[in-house]
């Protein structure tokens, strides 16, 4: 059985006076419910989503704000421009590494983390837990200014901290989105780290014992035993990781005071640029329905991987 | 080399507590230091003269309060809205089997998964449209309204996907013996299932809460004039504004994330459950 029909009761919530006839469920009363929900979610996502690929074969621009006459279908024009836009393929060869260095570190020290935590006093966990929450309820516009003022040139604490002098971290992109790793690093690890703990504690003690009992060594016991056992948990964990690092925006556009410089720029940062500052809206949907497609991918993944898991229940 | 080893895995456990806590320490330390202890060439790892200082400059800063009363406008109503909304398809999916349920929550999924980007460009040229067809009667972009719209399209799959999951967390046979001792069916709901999710709506409203009061891609998109800013717009603008001043800056983000962080580690555990329910239990 799927996650998407759990057992829903067959026969709930019987009108009054209606049991002689029912057995079977009355069609009417889901509907009515569920009816404003997707009017709504119809009218935030359903038209805009509609309405963003639309926009993205139209010219859409300044001139078409300010006039009556309706923008101009330019068919493929806005993708061919994409296309041949080396920009635009640097930027999105930047937002597959960096999405990929960012997934990578956080998921390594992330489980790290949880198996550490399994391996300390029950004080020390107390401690780690606390640190994490914590981390984890900062808003990430505020963690991006603290990050922007530990690394700040004249007076941050880390360039004291590294004997580093005077160094700017943002003259060179490579280092100003390494600051913005370590941000989403530091942003996204309490959620890996208690979550991964959190099914580290549901693997059965008694698999983990036969398996001692049979011989099997540490190493043995975590890869038999253990990384099986909390396998659906971090295949969930890692494909989050990926949809948020893809469409990392706070950290970098913050970072660099709201306006990320073209080495700085990441699919959904060149998007958001292109639209806001050059008002360049059918060019920008386009870069963004691109986003969308590109980041399909995992998404199909990803729910593929929630149906099953549901299956295996 | 057994103790040793328990010892390291300990020093290890500690290190990692401090790392994760040292920025948060950083921005509240920061907070009460005098700007001449701010910015001196040793940095001094515990305020020596501390102040309030930097705090009574935000507090006593009108443009603060306006930006505290817009998000506190845009939050509110945007959790109400969604929770009413959410609330009945959470019923729905989670007590009746009907035809296109399946595709509703495999839809609600997939909404959970699209990026602002794709969603804020049409959102800000609907609204625009709607405003000048209203011949500027009705206040949406650069307004809380046109907020409140737009931030309902994260609100809203999130406050179903988890309500379902409280909802379904009391078990039917408890609104059905109620029946059987006598109840209508509406009583029995009333009386009997309402109340086990009373904690589920207090947990999600709370998220939803967070969400909306964090909320900065759509809201930086949308806004434009610094009286509708909201607190995250309002922080963000301090260091091009006022020219990087780093203590009423922490000082400010200090206020902004205390309740946040207040209400979140009081849901906390539902949140972690949650964002992966799908993969265990909804």
């Amino acid at each position: 059985m799927s996650i998407l029909d759990e057992p829903a009761v067959a026969q709930p919530l019987r009108a009054p006076g209606s049991a002689p006839v029912s057995r079977r469920p009355r069609p009417r009363l889901p509907y009515l419910l569920i009816l404003p929900a997707i009017v709504v979610l119809v009218a935030v996502i359903g038209f805009p989503l509609i309405r963003v690929v639309i926009l993205s074969f139209q010219e859409w621009g300044l001139a078409q704000i300010f006039s009556d006459a309706s923008p101009p279908f330019v068919g493929l024009d806005n993708y061919s421009r994409i296309l041949s836009d080396p920009v635009f393929w640097t930027v999105v060869v930047r937002t597959l590494v960096l999405t990929a260095i960012m997934v990578s570190v956080s998921m390594v020290v992330g489980v790290g983390l949880a198996l550490l935590m399994e391996r300390v006093p029950a004080w020390v966990r107390g401690c780690i837990t606390f640190s994490l929450v914590m981390a984890w309820a900062v808003p990430t516009f505020v963690s991006t200014q603290i990050f922007a003022w530990m690394t700040e040139q004249n007076f941050g604490i880390l360039n004291y901290v590294l004997g580093l002098g005077q160094h700017n971290w943002y003259t060179d992109s490579r280092q100003g989105l390494t600051v913005a790793t370590l941000i989403v690093v530091w942003g996204a690890v309490p959620f890996i780290s208690i979550t991964t703990y959190a099914a580290l504690t549901q693997v059965p003690a008694e698999l983990v014992e036969a398996a001692r009992l049979d011989g099997a060594g540490g190493r043995q016991v975590f890869f038999g035993v253990t990384l099986p056992s909390i396998r659906p948990v971090l295949v969930i964990v890692t494909a989050l990781s990926v949809i948020w690092d893809f469409s990392v925006f706070n950290q970098i556009w913050i970072l660099r005071n709201g306006a990320p410089s073209p080495d700085y720029q990441t699919l959904a940062i060149y998007a958001y640029t292109q639209a806001y500052q050059g008002h360049e809206y059918g060019y920008a949907s386009a870069v963004a329905v691109v986003t969308v497609l590109l980041l399909l991918a995992v998404m199909v993944f990803y729910i593929r991987q929630l149906v099953q898991i549901g299956d295996a229940e | 080399m057994r103790r040793l080893s328990r010892f390291g895995y300990a020093a290890l456990g500690l290190l990692a507590a401090a790392v994760w806590a040292f920025p948060v320490y950083w921005m509240v330390a920061t907070a009460f230091k005098p700007g001449r202890d701010m910015y001196s060439a040793t940095p001094q790892l515990v305020p020596l003269h501390p102040t309030g200082q930097n705090f009574s400059s935000v507090l006593g800063d009108e443009t603060f309060w306006q930006a505290a009363g817009n998000t506190l406008l845009a939050t509110v109503l945007t959790v109400v809205l969604a929770m009413i909304v959410a609330f009945g398809a959470a019923v729905a999916v989670a007590r009746f089997r009907f035809g296109g349920r399946r595709s509703f929550l495999l839809g609600i999924l997939i909404m959970k998964m699209v990026p602002s980007i794709a969603l804020v460009i049409p959102i800000f040229l609907t609204l625009t449209e709607i405003q000048e067809a209203s011949l500027g009667t009705l206040q949406l972009t650069d307004a809380v309204p046109g907020l409140v719209i737009a931030y309902l399209a994260f609100a809203l799959p999130f406050a179903v996907w988890a309500l379902r999951g409280f909802v379904m967390g009391v078990p039917p046979e408890l609104e059905e013996a109620a029946m059987i001792d006598g109840c209508s069916q509406v009583q029995a709901f009333w009386r009997v299932t309402l109340p086990l999710i009373v904690p589920g709506l207090v947990a999600t409203s709370i998220f939803t809460m967070i969400l909306a009061w964090n909320e900065y891609l759509i809201t930086y998109f949308l806004i434009s004039s610094p009286e509708q800013y909201t607190l995250p717009l309002w922080l963000t603008h301090f260091v091009t504004t006022e020219g990087a001043s780093f203590g009423p800056l922490m000082a400010g983000a200090t206020i902004i994330a205390t309740p946040v962080a207040i209400f979140f580690m009081f849901v906390q555990r539902n949140l972690a459950r949650g964002l992966t329910a799908g993969a265990v239990r909804g």
